[in-house]
């Protein structure tokens, strides 16, 4: 069905009203079969996708994964999804899920060095390199929700309340978690923040 | 340092969290990703709708199965029945030989019939 995608026109950002008239005229469109307006949702929405099921996950890699994992969940429930509903929030939950599933499915977690395709701020190992290192291996410490609250909050700049409906848990919860977090890695590093 | 916020010692370590979970900020990857997606949900949906075909060429042969099952359930509960019929009836129903003399000795008179019956046992 979605093997020949017609090249769909570039995507321009709408105003935020006229997008969200948009989004769901491409939803009820993508709900009816259109291939075209499926991979404009991808398009507009994979980006944050991304970030999400990243902050859960431990390595690019899996998170590339649990992205195409997310999207196929999705567009196998889109008949179920009710249009007067956001969808990106309906997106970013099965997209948690998805990535909480990865989680669940690897037994061994081993966090993996970024591809060197991937544009890094830090670029200096004397300057960083240590401290990236002892926090990827200090993440790996936290759970996966944990490490997803922290992310969510600190790098995506989500609030409480959307880390706590994105995955699915009471905002009280998404505080407590990100306050566990906090505390787990500056234990973790104490050592290395010390000594610099 | 306070228990529930970053201080401004956190800062460092906030900005290694921004660098470890950067996105790629390269256009190129994103539409190399696109693609992936699209032709992994194209994959996924051929492999359902495989599955989904072979679920519905299953259903019949199921209920064909369940069939042949009962009918041969019910057709081993029909013999069965019948060994025990016949096991009852040839326990109850004297032997025909018996059954020839008693008469004729019916027909001899009563007052032999017990003696006629006794010596053709």
């Amino acid at each position: 069905m979605l093997a020949t995608i017609a090249p769909f026109p570039p995507y321009t950002m709408p105003s935020p009203a006229e997008g969200m008239t948009t989004e769901r005229a491409i939803v009820v469109a993508a709900q009816r079969g259109s291939d075209d307006a499926f991979s404009a949702l991808v398009r507009i929405h994979q980006r944050r996708a991304y970030a999400i099921v990243r902050a859960i996950v431990l390595s690019h890699e899996d998170a590339e994964d649990a992205v195409q994992e997310g999207f196929l969940h999705a567009h196998r429930a889109l008949d179920r999804f009710r249009p007067d509903q956001p969808f990106g929030a309906w997106l970013y939950r099965i997209m948690a899920n998805a990535a909480l599933d990865l989680v669940r499915r690897r037994k061994v977690r081993v966090a993996e060095e970024l591809p060197e395709s991937i544009p890094m701020p830090f670029r200096d190992p004397a300057e960083s390199g240590e401290l990236r290192q002892r926090l990827q291996e200090a993440l790996t410490h936290l759970t996966a929700r944990q490490r997803a609250v922290i992310v969510m909050h600190d790098v995506e700049g989500y609030t409480h309340g959307e880390i706590g409906r994105t995955l699915g848990i009471p905002e009280g919860t998404a505080r407590s978690d990100l306050h566990h977090a906090r505390a787990a890695l500056r234990k973790l590093l104490q050592n290395l923040r010390s000594s610099s | 340092m306070t228990p529930d916020r970053w201080t401004s010692g956190d800062a460092e370590l906030t900005s290694a969290l921004r660098a470890l979970y950067a996105a790629p900020a390269d256009d190129g990857y994103w539409n190399a990703l696109e693609a992936r997606i699209l032709a992994h949900v194209a994959r996924g949906e051929v492999s359902l709708s495989w599955w989904s075909e072979l679920a519905e060429m299953a259903r019949p042969g199921l209920v064909a199965a369940a069939g042949l099952i009962l009918a041969a359930s019910m057709a081993l509960a029909h013999s069965r029945q019948l060994e025990v019929t016949n096991a009852y009836a040839s326990v109850i129903s004297p032997a025909p030989s018996s059954i020839e003399p008693a008469t004729r000795a019916a027909s001899v008179g009563d007052g032999d019939a017990a003696v006629h019956f006794l010596i053709s046992r």
